[in-house]
């Protein structure tokens, strides 16, 4: 598929028509050498972006992409830490927690811009969050506000006073956060991107179009000096930032794709120094013949199947039980999705485990064993799959290769039939929604380090319950983690959800999603965490190379 | 011909009014909205994105709501940009789409008749066949195809062009080239067999009788008559060129109306997909006229009626 050198032999030996071709060009290119706004230079990175941002707004961001370009432009008072740990100061340089857990007093930098020369104030912090809760702003990720107190009674108009509201600004330099509760999580919610704040000046007086390059305004590492969608957006480091001087980058470009191998053929062609993906079918030739070009490394996203729970028979947990236990996951990874992913056996995805907890396997009834399976099916009353009733399995394109992989695996150890479905992206969700399927493909990414906010999606009545599942002890266990004050107590909660979560088996994991990218290797220092923040404090270009 | 015209534009009127209408229900009626992610959004949170965008009116109030904004030319605020307006959309990416469409066109003239003449003139000799060979060629190898292999050769393996993009007049060429060359080889083949029949005419050797040089011949007098199917042809070309652009931008990356038409669609971006049918439609009727126009000015025996 994939060679370096396909089209030396045609143009150079034989005549005609190649050679034609070729003259025309060079006639119509006016032997032009690459035109000069890509040219890389010694500190400009250049980044593919493949997904445009629908705006640079941090209370509107819903996506990691948009992230990418608002992480750069501005911070919130701490940010999430390149080496898996407790988030670190940002626009705060430190701060105090009560001893009850339920206040946290911000203390932000004393000299702290905008980059239009305003002050940083916790006045700005108070008004950016106000807007974030105040439902007509209608912020989608406002919930990772939950559990600041009374912030879910303002989103959902249930209150009118934003004074009751836990977040107030002491003095122009302390902003005090108060929960509702004790949350040994809060500091990763803080971290997270509605919580990056805004100039509430420059909104106030551009209002929608103040996230043009002409009224920009962030407090981070870069300004925005460009953003022609679905083109490029430019940023170029900011002076006034208070971390400046460890800035090495002058400018990153992030160039918009749409298409995988669009974005690899600039990549080839030195357009960008970095790729958000590696096509699948060039996978191994890149590993084989560019080794240090492919890049790889884990995702907290966890990718499994939902099975519909209101649906016999697999209303019956034996069913669904036989079902996972019938699965070849590590066949599925290294067969079929290639791209280094791990088997799951569990929920929660390796980064958002404690410490102590780093078992692929819990305590529980998940594993792999056909004839288990078997066992269970013929005991559910389906001995060899006969009167199993024809399932559908829904799935979205990208993933249809893994469906087809299950169907043979099914039919072959359990002798049951499963017609493959696929759908268009938002069909699939939205059958997924009203619970208008059997079984579904799935993709589960957290939006910040806690693997609550993962696991609380099934919950009873969650929107993101799409088993439309309904425990009681599980339930349960996640108010117990929920109410937690340790955060060692909490985990243990969650991991006893977890298991009976594996146990009941609403939901069937089947392997932990990787990233894999191409990057030049002359750049360096760069780091992304298993939840897509990129940091770019420490990137360079080693010109050496 | 002005009452054609004036009758044409009114019946305009009422299709463009069903586009509208077919196309407003239709999309709500796709399962799955605007605010539809993996990540699933609280109802409550739903209901604040809902109230924002209006879309917790009745269906048929939002319907009226939106051919009130259009009479003022308002297509109304994107679904998924939030900072920007339908028409300010339009307004940024048209251009880009013309000007692909503008240059595409010309070349695909270009070499369409250049190859449509020469195989006609030449008639079954090598440099017909050559030519007829090259387009149809041309007409088989789709642009999905033709694109990415000239970028493999220009752009990656000789390094004179950019890959893709859309920033210098160079970027222009590999784009230009690979739509141009699909239309180009329809052309040639419409010219090719227009100009034959033409040149078999009464009339053709009546002007080679009156002394008139073979230049003379095939440029005054083969043409206009022979150009017939290529005109008929060209009003779906530039429609199709201009709607069908989607291709291309993909693959060179180009900040078009194409990419966000079929995008929009996939994003439920409700007022984006209205906005560009609405003017595709605008566009294809608009054209159709002209050539319509066209063909009887070219050929007497056809009259307005």
């Amino acid at each position: 598929m994939h060679r370096f050198v396909p089209f030396a032999a045609f143009c150079s030996k034989k005549p005609g028509i190649g050679r034609s071709v070729c003259l025309v060009m060079a006639l119509l290119a006016g032997c032009a050498k690459r035109p000069a706004p890509d040219s890389s230079s010694a500190h400009v990175l250049r980044i593919s972006q493949r997904n445009e941002p629908s705006d640079l707004d941090p209370a509107k961001a819903t996506l990691p992409d948009e992230l990418f370009v608002i992480r750069a432009l501005s911070e919130g008072l701490v940010a999430p830490s390149p080496e898996r740990g407790p988030p670190q100061p940002a626009a705060a340089e430190s701060w105090e927690i009560s001893p009850d857990n339920l206040t946290y007093t911000f203390h932000l930098r004393p000299r702290g811009k905008w980059s239009n020369g305003d002050p940083v104030t916790a006045a700005d912090f108070v008004a950016s969050y106000r807007r974030v809760l105040t439902p007509a702003t209608a912020a989608a990720k406002a919930p990772l506000f939950f559990m600041v107190k009374n912030a879910r009674a303002f989103a959902t108009g249930q209150l009118a006073d934003f004074g009751q509201v836990g977040i107030r600004a002491a003095d122009p330099l302390t902003l005090v956060v108060t929960l509702e509760r004790p949350a040994p999580q809060f500091l990763h919610y803080a971290a997270s991107g509605p919580w990056i704040p805004v100039n509430p000046r420059v909104v106030a007086e551009f209002g929608r179009a103040w996230t043009t390059p002409a009224h920009f305004a962030g407090n981070g590492a870069f300004t925005l000096a460009e953003w022609r969608p679905h083109q490029r957006i430019v940023v170029r480091k900011n002076p006034a930032f208070h971390g400046a001087a460890r800035i090495q980058l002058e400018e990153i470009q992030f160039i918009a794709f749409d298409n995988g191998d669009a974005e690899e053929r600039a990549f080839r062609a030195g357009q960008i120094d970095l790729t958000m993906a590696i096509p699948h079918s060039k996978l191994d030739t890149y590993r084989q013949e560019r080794p240090d070009e492919a890049h790889h490394a884990p995702l907290a996203e966890t990718r499994y199947l939902s099975f519909n729970t209101t649906r016999p028979p697999l209303n019956d947990v034996r069913v669904r039980r036989a079902l996972g236990l019938a699965l070849d996951r590590t066949r599925i990874v290294d067969k079929v999705v290639r791209g280094g992913q791990e088997p799951a056996f569990r929920f929660v995805p390796p980064a958002l485990r404690s410490a102590d907890d780093t078992a692929n396997r819990l305590n529980s009834t998940m594993s792999e064993s056909a004839a288990a399976a078997r066992e269970l099916l013929a005991e559910a009353g389906f001995p060899d799959g006969r009167g199993f009733p024809e399932f559908e399995l829904s799935t979205w394109v990208i993933s249809a290769p893994v469906s087809e992989v299950l169907q043979a695996m099914w039919k072959k150890e359990l002798g049951i039939n499963v017609k493959l479905l696929t759908r268009e992206a938002k069909v699939h969700v939205a059958a997924l929604r009203e619970g208008n399927y059997d079984i579904a493909f799935i993709t589960a990414i957290p939006d910040v380090p806690d693997a609550a906010n993962l696991l609380g999606e099934f919950v009873t009545g969650s929107p993101g319950n799409y088993p439309k599942w309904s425990d009681a002890r599980y339930d349960a266990l996640m108010a117990e983690a929920d109410h937690s004050v340790d955060a060692m107590q909490a985990l243990l909660h969650l991991r006893e959800a977890e298991v009976r979560l594996v146990d009941q088996a609403p939901v069937c994991p089947l392997y932990f999603n990787t990233t894999n990218w191409l990057m030049r290797p002359n750049v360096r220092g760069w780091h992304q965490d298993a939840l897509w923040t990129r940091f770019y404090q420490d990137v360079y270009l080693d010109d050496k190379n | 011909m002005l009452r054609f015209i004036a009758r044409r534009l009114l019946e305009t009127i009422p299709v463009l009014l069903i586009i509208i209408t077919a196309t407003f229900f239709m999309i709500r009626f796709v399962p799955g909205g605007p605010f539809t992610a993996e990540k699933a959004v609280t109802p409550e949170i739903l209901r604040n994105l809902e109230a924002h965008y209006g879309l917790n009116k009745p269906l048929h109030r939002q319907y009226l709501d939106y051919l009130g904004s259009l009479l003022h030319g308002d297509l109304g605020p994107s679904f998924k940009y939030p900072n920007r307006t339908v028409n300010e959309i339009i307004a940024e990416k048209l251009p880009t789409s013309l000007e692909l469409g503008l240059i595409s066109l010309l070349v695909a003239l270009a070499l369409g008749l250049t190859l449509g003449i020469l195989a006609a003139v030449r008639r079954n000799t090598w440099l017909d066949y050559l030519c007829s060979t090259v387009a149809m060629v041309g007409i088989c190898v789709p642009t999905f195809v033709l694109g990415p292999l000239l970028v493999l050769l220009f752009a990656i393996h000789f390094g004179w062009v950019n890959a893709s993009g859309w920033y210098s007049p160079v970027d222009r060429v590999l784009p230009c080239l690979t739509l141009g060359c699909v239309y180009a080889a329809y052309i040639a083949r419409l010219t090719r067999g227009g100009m034959l029949e033409v040149l078999s005419q009464d009339y053709i050797r009546t002007a080679r009788a009156k002394g008139a040089s073979e230049a003379r011949v095939i440029f005054r007098h083969a043409l206009r008559g022979g150009l017939l199917p290529v005109v008929s042809f060209l009003g779906p070309a530039i429609a199709g060129i201009l709607t069908g652009s989607f291709v291309i931008e993909t693959i060179f990356q180009i900040p078009g109306l194409g990419r966000e038409f079929v995008n929009s669609a996939f994003n439920r971006d409700y007022t984006l997909v209205l906005g560009t049918v609405i003017l595709y439609a605008t566009l294809i009727i608009g054209l159709n006229l002209v050539v319509d126009v066209a063909q009887v000015w070219l050929n007497p025996r056809l009259k307005f009626e």
